[in-house]
């Protein structure tokens, strides 16, 4: 390669100090820093939806209990659903998408960057109106709240607006940032990177982008319509004068069944590369995977219906729910069957991301086989919207998010800061949180399917074999809240403190850890050509191959006497 | 939860299906999961195997997946249409409710459940059906979305406004079965509870009876007091 002369750049220094971190943070346009503002607030959110959870245990921890009010109750749940979904789980998801799919890439950026910029801020723009909304009247609705309870004749103070006005922001802004990493994604692949190559984090990353594309614009439908019925006379949802109540259920079920299965997709993918990665094996059938991630996104989407099959929609269309969710046993056995053989084989080095990823396999399993009973037509009709249902959606979705969410962060902690995350306290964390995830929620199975406890009640009554049940779920919530705040303190402190990590602290096989840690502002000075789905391994294999044959020589040298 | 009517008999059944196969899922995954890290604990020294997987494998993984689903799916089919099949009424039944079910309209409303009899009687919270008779309830709301839910005769079903559900059950044992209302209704949601009587055939009859000549007798003497200007 022959060197061209280049004219030397002088740049003109700023005249005065350089700009304050924080004005820098707001106005960046940078992927990375739009990805850390994102995860650092959905960690943020996760810590005030865990205080939300264990209040409301609190207050069902005994029965007849008079710690909360019933509106007080409801109030909490409905901030607590809104927190968990859209405040933790979601941006959670699209943080680490934004942050790390286009390293994995090998982009300089993202191809929309104000378009992105403009997502973190109307997300940013939600949770403001929400949780000053809370100090008001929050929304005493639910978790889904389900038309015409919505309807200004029902709950006239302003909650369920501010509750549909932050979501929508919020929704709206995941749907930019969607946009945008899907333009990233097609467009800015670095040479050699077909889809095939594409690592696997990146490809979950498409898959969900696509569907929230698809369910976004469904729930901002239905919050329109909802605003509409309520500030403008509408009549959308209202019964009786052409309205229809089951529309708002069709609409939310279509975004917040896509919204789980976004979850899911995020956690499979984060999972796939941090097994690769501490086996020191490729994927095992990585075409496989990739394949099913996306039936999961349209099987599991077209799944909706299987959260009415108690309303009046018609046996039909419930068989259709059913099948949609027993199909969904294809796709994700295909993956945890390829994941779980990726481990197969290797060589298993023991380090916190793996821990918490292997914890995010089983819980999701024991969630994945609970929503598998809960989608047969007539045991639906016996065990929704009993504790059942919530403990199976928070095995789901706790092993998606915060067990999954943790191991993404473990995993790429050492990429955004430069440090490393401490080990012992993982692992304390780690085992705490199983310990707290099991104790939790195993009891709601029982209260649940055994006992038919109702969800969402702010009490339940004595002498219905209940209450046994419902302390121990109580004492676990705390020990996941103990849990979940060990690893966020870990985060704060390895943060300043943590050990250096250097470029490549794990080993990886993708393009991220080619970049310095942190990444410099355009991620990469140059590119490998990318030959195949590990362009790090080729990297590192040449290298190694290189330093052997430029050894050789120095080897045949006679002994210096 | 204990089954007393022939619906939630197969209802059970199916419960108990989907935690056998709930089960066989969970236990798969994580005896496979555990399993293979225990072996591949890191060795000092030891090389990663480079393993990927041909099609063939997948297929096959697929293949059986696809039959384990389909099993569960066909057995979900079965055990739901016996559950949904109405039930005929028996020898210790209503007489009138031989042909046809006995028809009972359940109002749900902001947080109590009202019942109306054929004969035009109603009562509020407790419903009293014969014992041995195929009932079938149309669930309607006059507010918000109720679900009706007395999990020991019948599966639950939403009462939507402007749609009215059904819900068929025939009670083989007579006694006094408990209900909670199962969708966020509003404030008083917990407290939003019935009771369904089931008695028998004679007594049904007395308790409509009775029921009819109470609410009558009272409407007769509000209207007295309105005539005569006691109350306004």
């Amino acid at each position: 390669m022959s060197e061209t002369p280049r004219p030397e750049l002088v740049v003109e220094g700023f005249p005065g100090r350089p700009r304050p971190r924080w004005i820098e943070l707001t106005t960046s346009a940078d992927h990375k820093e739009l990805g850390r503002i994102l995860i650092t607030a959905a960690f943020g959110f996760l810590f005030l939806a865990a205080v939300e959870l264990f209040l409301m245990r609190l207050q069902l921890a005994i029965p007849e209990n008079s710690f909360m009010s019933p509106v007080g109750f409801n109030r909490m749940l409905s901030t607590y659903g809104a927190t968990a979904v859209f405040f933790f789980a979601i941006p959670l998801v699209f943080g680490l998408f934004y942050y790390v799919a286009p390293l994995q890439i090998g982009a300089r950026g993202t191809a929309l960057p104000r378009l992105g910029q403009l997502g973190v801020a109307l997300f940013g723009a939600g949770t403001v109106l929400f949780y000053s909304g809370f100090m008001f009247t929050p929304s005493e609705a639910g978790v889904n709240p389900l038309a015409p309870l919505t309807e200004l004749a029902f709950l006239s103070n302003n909650g369920v607006d501010a509750w549909a006005a932050a979501t929508g922001l919020a929704t709206l802004g995941f749907v930019f940032l969607a946009i945008d990493l899907l333009t990233t994604l097609r467009r800015l692949r670095a040479p050699g990177m077909a889809w095939r190559r594409v690592p696997i984090f990146a490809w979950a990353a498409t898959v969900g982008s696509w569907l929230m594309l698809v369910i976004g614009p469904v729930l901002l439908a239905a919050l329109t319509m909802l605003m509409i019925d309520r500030n403008y006379d509408g009549i959308f949802f209202a019964d009786g004068s052409g309205g229809a109540p089951l529309l708002w259920q069709h609409l939310s079920w279509i975004f917040f069944t896509g919204a789980y299965m976004l979850v899911l997709i995020f956690a499979l993918g984060a999972i796939a590369e941090i097994f690769s990665t501490f086996s020191g094996k490729p994927l095992f059938n990585r075409p496989a995977v990739m394949v099913s991630l996306a039936a999961i996104a349209v099987i599991g989407t077209l799944a909706w219906m299987q959260n009415m099959m108690t309303a009046p929609i018609g046996i039909g269309w419930m068989y259709f729910a059913m099948l949609m969710s027993l199909a969904l046993l294809i796709p994700f056995g295909l993956i945890l069957f390829n994941l779980i053989s990726t481990l197969a084989g290797g060589v298993l080095r023991m380090r916190a991301p793996l821990l918490f990823a292997i914890g995010a396999v089983s819980m999701i399993s024991i969630g994945l086989a609970a929503e598998l009973e809960q989608s047969l037509v007539a045991a639906a009709w016996q065990i929704k919207n009993t504790t059942d249902a919530t403990a199976a959606t928070h095995f789901a979705l706790v092993g998606g998010a915060v067990f999954g969410g943790f191991a993404a962060l473990y995993y790429w902690f050492p990429k955004m800061t430069g440090r490393t995350m401490g080990e012992y306290m993982a692992r304390l964390s780690f085992w705490t949180m199983v310990v707290g995830t099991l104790v939790a929620f195993v009891p709601l199975f029982f209260a649940g399917a055994e006992q038919g406890q109702v969800i969402d009640a702010y009490k339940f009554f004595a002498g219905k074999g209940l209450d046994a049940y419902n302390l121990i779920a109580s004492i676990g919530t705390l020990i996941l809240f103990v849990g979940i705040v060990l690893t966020l303190v870990n985060a704060i402190q390895s943060r300043v403190n943590g050990a250096e990590a250097g470029h490549d602290p794990w080993g990886g096989d993708t393009l991220e850890w080619f970049t310095l840690s942190p990444p410099e502002p355009h991620n990469f000075d140059v590119l490998p050509d990318v030959r195949s789905p590990r362009p790090m391994r080729d990297i590192r294999e040449a290298i190694a191959n290189r330093t052997a044959r430029d050894e050789q020589p120095a080897r045949e040298q006679q002994p210096v006497a | 939860m204990a089954p007393h009517s022939p619906g939630t008999d197969q209802i059970d059944t199916l419960l108990w299906i989907g935690f056998i196969a709930a089960a066989i899922v969970v236990v798969a995954i994580n005896v496979a999961l555990f399993r293979v890290v225990r072996q591949y604990r890191s060795e000092r020294g030891a090389e990663p195997r480079q393993l990927t997987s041909g099609r063939r494998i997948q297929f096959r993984v697929a293949g059986a997946l696809t039959a384990f689903a389909a099993v569960v799916f066909i057995l979900g089919i079965v055990f739901t249409d016996k559950a949904r099949e109405q039930p005929s009424t028996g020898a210790a039944g209503l007489a009138a409710a031989k042909e046809e079910p006995l028809e009972i309209k359940a109002t749900g409303q902001q947080w109590l459940w009202r019942y109306e009899y054929p004969n035009g009687a109603f009562s509020y919270y407790k419903l009293v059906v014969p014992v041995d008779t195929a009932v079938e309830l149309d669930l309607v709301s006059t507010d918000v979305v109720h679900t009706w839910n007395v999990p020991d005769l019948a599966g639950k079903h939403d009462a939507v406004p402007g749609k009215t559900n059904h819900v068929v059950f025939r009670a083989d044992d007579e006694g006094e079965f408990d209900g909670e209302a199962a969708t966020l209704s509003g404030q008083a949601y917990a407290a939003m509870r019935t009771e369904v009587d089931v008695v028998s055939a004679q007594a049904y009859k007395e308790f409509l009876e009775q029921q009819k000549g109470d609410i009558e007798a009272a409407q007769k003497r509000v209207v007295g007091l309105i005539e005569n200007g006691e109350v306004p």
